[in-house]
Order: structure tokens, then C-alpha cells, then sequence
């Protein structure tokens, strides 16, 4: 099939192609559309209010004041390097706060954009893929508070700041798999995105050591954590920010495991699942 | 025939539709544990062939349920056939639900480049266009204003110079042909005119009849998924019509 929109293009039913390679071929070719409604994610939903984009910002610094508020005189002894517990939580919010919105939104991206799935054919997988896309760059305009607040509570930037776009490219393919999974779902039962957003990803704020460290849980459960991939992405992503707890070699594992196999998978299932639950819409 | 924009063999679709049609997560979760979900099977379009030459309009007459809007779906290659073969040629622009694709709080000229995006052009030429677009849709003094303060006539006139500024191979019309006031309506109406005489290829699906003999070349009446009836407009809606007649005398005769 030759490009999007050509005029010799043509569509045969009968020409089957892997359904796997075919949306990654279409991820690619749909490139510039995704990064239309990235910006479009980015610019809309602030774009009544005076402050705009800079609410991005400020949510995540808001929630972590909120928690700064509420635990700082319970915890803040116990973070592990001295590390001063607003920088702390701020780190943890980023990057639990990415997961949680980026799979609710791209869960939930299919069931939004239905009017316009039904009518043409648009890879559905770009709506879920680039709500995840806009994550990432929430996440990146995040670290600029953080990276202020580390300058001036005298932690200083870690060097490996740089490789911090690495485990955040893991990070986005494991939420854009969770979130293709999910959405065909999503479009089947009318209750499921409220339960995602209000039990699942609200416990798994909670099982991440976002405002509490790991070592107030007894030893012998620590190992559990690393069930749950978010605390391997925070640990990398705290070690890169500013140097925090060196990451085990198995939280490497975790993260280059849940994002490649997370994201084949997801994508898997949902081109599987696709023309069933399209016929819902 | 092979060489047609559309041809369409032997097309069959069928939907799975839970038995217990529940849309409750917690619901259904209870039940697959106790003993797993049973679908039924709904032949939504059943053994449908047809071709559309370049050109030509087709029209698909026929009752609430007989499977056209699916038929439509199955040819924007959103629904994939459950058996059968669909082959189409070109671009592809749905006249169907004008501005499903909109966001509201975008200016115009957002809505342009975005709506173009999805339609499958480049955005950069999407760029070039969108002065074009809002002159030919009338709105000029627009452009850069939010799509939320149009009226609905603006924003489906909006939608309609967008679909048509593709120069589209493909149309797939869904009851559209009147969009704002009288004097757009003649503009859209000679669009289509010239694009279906440039070699376009058409689909209308329409309830009403004088639209369906004016504008096609043939006619399908399509019930339950199977078509009835194909020939000439004229005497494919005659005859829909009269059965729409008689079976409503005979559900008041009873």
C-alpha cells in the first residue's frame, strides 16, 4: 500500500498482512499526525485558563506540596541519602503521575475518539500511542521544577540527567501497551475506565514509594516491590535526577523487560481485538 | 470491473454480540468465572456484490437495521469483512457525520491542519490549504477562531470544504447533501457534481428518494443485511417505497 491519502492507494481486504507489523508500519507512517495530537493534547486542555501550559507544570508540584504538607514531619528523617523529602516526592509524583494519566487517557483515547474511528480509517493505535507521546513530554517539562528545586535545596543535578530520555522511552512503551490493551476494553464495558482510574492505578500510587521509602516496609517484603515495574522505573529515574539509591541490575531487567514485551504485547492483543470490539463503537 | 474504484464480492459481516448484553465490567467479570460468555451471531451484511465505476453514484436505499451504515464502515475500511472482498481505489473522503473529527476549543485553521492529518494528507500542504478552505467555505474572518463560537451551519461547512479540498477518488455520503443555508447547498451540491464528473466514485446512503434519483447511476435496496432489489434509482425506490406502504397498512390493519 503506498502512502496515507495517494490516490493510487489501494485497499483489498484480501491482502492479509500481520496485523503486528502492519500497525507498526502504521505508527511510523502516521508519525506527523501523532505529533499534531500531541500538540493538541498539550495546548487544549489548559487553553481557557491564564496560566495555560504552565499548569503542566504546576500539578505535579502542587500534589507533591499537598503530600510535603501531610508527611513531611512523619517521613522525611527516613529518605534514604539525605535527599530533601519535597525533591524526593517530586521525582516519585513525576513519574507515578506519567504512568497514571498516560493510561488512563490512552485507555480510554479509543472510547473519546469514536465518532471519528467509525467514520475513516485512521490506525486507531495512534490515539493511544500519542496520549502516551504527550505524557513524555509532560513528563520532560516536569523535570524543570524538579531540577530547580534540586539546585536550590543544594542536591545539584546528577550527570546522568542526560540518560534520563532512555528509561522514560521503556517507561512510554509500557504505558502505550498497557493502554492499548485496556482501551479495547474500555469500549466493551462502560464501567471499566472508572474502575481503572479509581481503584487500579490509584493502588498502584500507593504500592510505589512515591512519599514513603522502601526500607519502612520489613525487610522480607522488600523483594515485592520489584513486582511492581513503576518502583523499578523510579528507582532508575531518582539514581539519574539526582544520584539517588543505585538501581539493582534486576530493576534494569525489570524496566527493559516490562517495556519491550509491555508494548508488543498490548499491541498484539489490540490489533486481535480490534475489529470485535470496533463494531461496538 | 476488477478496475472499478469499488468493487465488492460476496461481502459478508458478522457481529458478535454477547448474549447477556451487559456493559458492566464488574457484571460480565462474575459471570465469566461462573461459566464463561456465550455471543450470538448477527449477519449484519450477508453476501452483498456490487462495483461502482468512476463516475457513477451508487444508492443505498433501505429500512433502520438493514445494514447500510455498516456497509459504509466496511468501505472507509474501518470494519474488516468477515468473509468476502472489498477493494478500494484512492482516496477515501467520508461525507458522514461532518466534523466528528473537530475539537472544539481549536481555531479553524488547527481543525484544518488536524482534520487533513487524519484524512491522510501531508500536514505542511494542509497548511498551504487552509485559506483556500475557509474561503471556499465562506468563513474567511474565522480562521483563527476558537471552532466552539461557529454555529452548527458553520462548522459543517467547515467540515464539508475540508472533505472536498482533498479532491477525493472515494465519496461516502451519508445523508449530507444539505448543509447550510440555500445558497451552500447549491455550492456543495455543483462540488459534487464536479468531482463526481472528474471520475470520482460515490456512495449515497439516503432515506430520502428524490435524492437517490437525481444523483445515482443505480440503486441497491438492501434489507436485513441482503439486497433486495438493485436496477435504476427509479424503480429500485418505487418499489422500497411501496413495500415501507404496505407494510404499514398491514401493521394497521391488524
Amino acid at each position: 500500500m503506498k502512502e496515507p491519502g495517494s490516490h493510487d492507494q489501494l485497499y483489498d481486504s484480501a491482502v492479509r498482512i500481520t496485523p503486528l507489523r502492519g500497525s507498526l508500519v502504521d505508527l511510523w507512517r502516521y508519525r506527523a499526525l501523532i505529533r499534531l495530537l500531541v500538540g493538541r493534547d498539550l495546548t487544549v486542555r489548559y487553553k481557557r485558563s491564564i496560566l495555560g501550559v504552565g499548569w503542566t507544570i504546576l500539578n505535579p508540584l502542587l500534589s507533591s506540596l499537598v503530600m510535603w504538607l501531610v508527611f513531611s514531619h512523619l517521613l522525611h528523617s527516613q529518605i534514604p541519602g539525605n535527599i530533601p523529602f519535597l525533591v524526593y516526592l517530586l521525582s516519585g509524583v513525576l513519574a507515578v503521575s506519567y504512568f497514571q494519566q498516560g493510561v488512563g487517557t490512552a485507555a480510554g483515547s479509543l472510547v473519546a475518539s469514536a465518532s471519528f474511528l467509525t467514520k475513516v480509517y485512521v490506525p486507531p493505535a495512534i490515539f493511544a500511542f500519542s496520549s502516551a507521546c504527550s505524557g513524555a513530554v509532560n513528563f520532560l517539562l516536569g523535570l524543570i521544577p524538579l531540577f530547580v528545586f534540586q539546585l536550590v535545596l543544594g542536591v545539584g543535578i546528577f550527570p546522568g540527567a542526560v540518560l534520563i530520555p532512555l528509561p522514560l522511552a521503556f517507561l512510554l512503551a509500557m504505558i502505550a501497551g498497557c493502554g492499548l490493551l485496556l482501551s479495547t476494553y474500555a469500549i466493551r464495558f462502560d464501567d471499566m475506565l472508572n474502575f481503572l482510574n479509581n481503584v487500579v492505578l490509584v493502588l498502584i500510587f500507593y504500592l510505589t514509594p512515591v512519599f514513603y521509602p522502601i526500607t519502612i516496609v520489613p525487610a522480607r517484603y522488600q523483594r515485592l516491590f520489584y513486582l511492581n515495574p513503576m518502583y523499578s522505573y523510579l528507582r532508575i529515574f531518582r539514581f539519574l535526577e539526582y544520584g539517588g539509591t543505585s538501581p539493582s541490575l534486576l530493576n534494569y531487567a525489570v524496566v527493559g523487560v516490562t517495556g519491550a514485551v509491555g508494548f508488543v504485547l498490548g499491541l498484539s492483543v489490540f490489533v486481535r481485538r480490534w475489529p470485535y470490539v470496533a463494531a461496538l463503537l | 470491473m476488477a478496475d472499478d474504484p469499488i468493487t465488492v464480492e460476496n461481502l459478508r459481516l458478522e457481529y458478535r454480540v454477547p448474549r447477556h448484553r451487559s456493559n458492566s465490567f464488574k457484571e460480565t467479570a462474575v459471570r465469566i468465572v461462573r461459566r464463561g460468555i456465550q455471543f450470538d451471531r448477527l449477519l449484519a451484511v450477508n453476501d452483498v456484490s456490487f462495483g461502482v465505476a468512476q463516475g457513477e453514484v451508487l444508492g443505498i436505499v433501505g429500512p433502520n437495521g438493514a445494514g447500510k451504515s455498516t456497509l459504509m464502515k466496511v468501505l472507509a475500511r474501518v470494519l474488516p469483512p468477515t468473509s468476502g472482498r472489498v477493494r478500494v481505489r484512492g482516496r477515501v473522503s467520508p461525507l458522514i457525520e461532518l466534523g466528528a473529527g473537530f475539537n472544539f476549543e481549536q481555531t479553524a485553521r488547527e481543525n484544518i491542519v488536524l482534520n487533513g492529518a487524519l484524512l491522510g494528507r501531508d500536514a505542511k500542504v494542509m497548511k498551504h490549504r487552509c485559506l483556500p478552505i475557509v474561503d471556499w467555505a465562506g468563513l474567511t474572518d474565522y480562521l483563527d477562531v476558537p471552532v466552539r463560537t461557529f454555529s452548527s451551519g458553520m462548522v459543517a461547512r467547515l467540515a464539508f470544504a475540508i472533505a472536498v479540498d482533498v479532491e477525493p477518488d472515494i465519496l461516502l455520503i451519508d445523508e449530507i447533501l444539505a448543509v447550510g443555508d440555500e445558497a451552500f447547498k447549491k455550492k456543495s451540491a455543483e462540488r459534487l457534481d464536479d468531482l463526481i464528473n472528474g471520475g470520482a466514485a460515490g456512495v449515497l446512503v439516503s432515506h430520502q428518494m428524490t435524492q437517490v434519483v437525481e444523483r445515482c447511476a443505480r440503486a441497491i435496496w438492501l434489507d436485513r443485511g441482503r439486497v433486495r432489489m438493485t436496477g435504476e434509482p427509479l424503480e429500485v425506490t418505487e418499489a422500497y417505497a411501496a413495500s415501507v406502504q404496505e407494510d404499514f397498512e398491514q401493521a394497521h390493519a391488524d
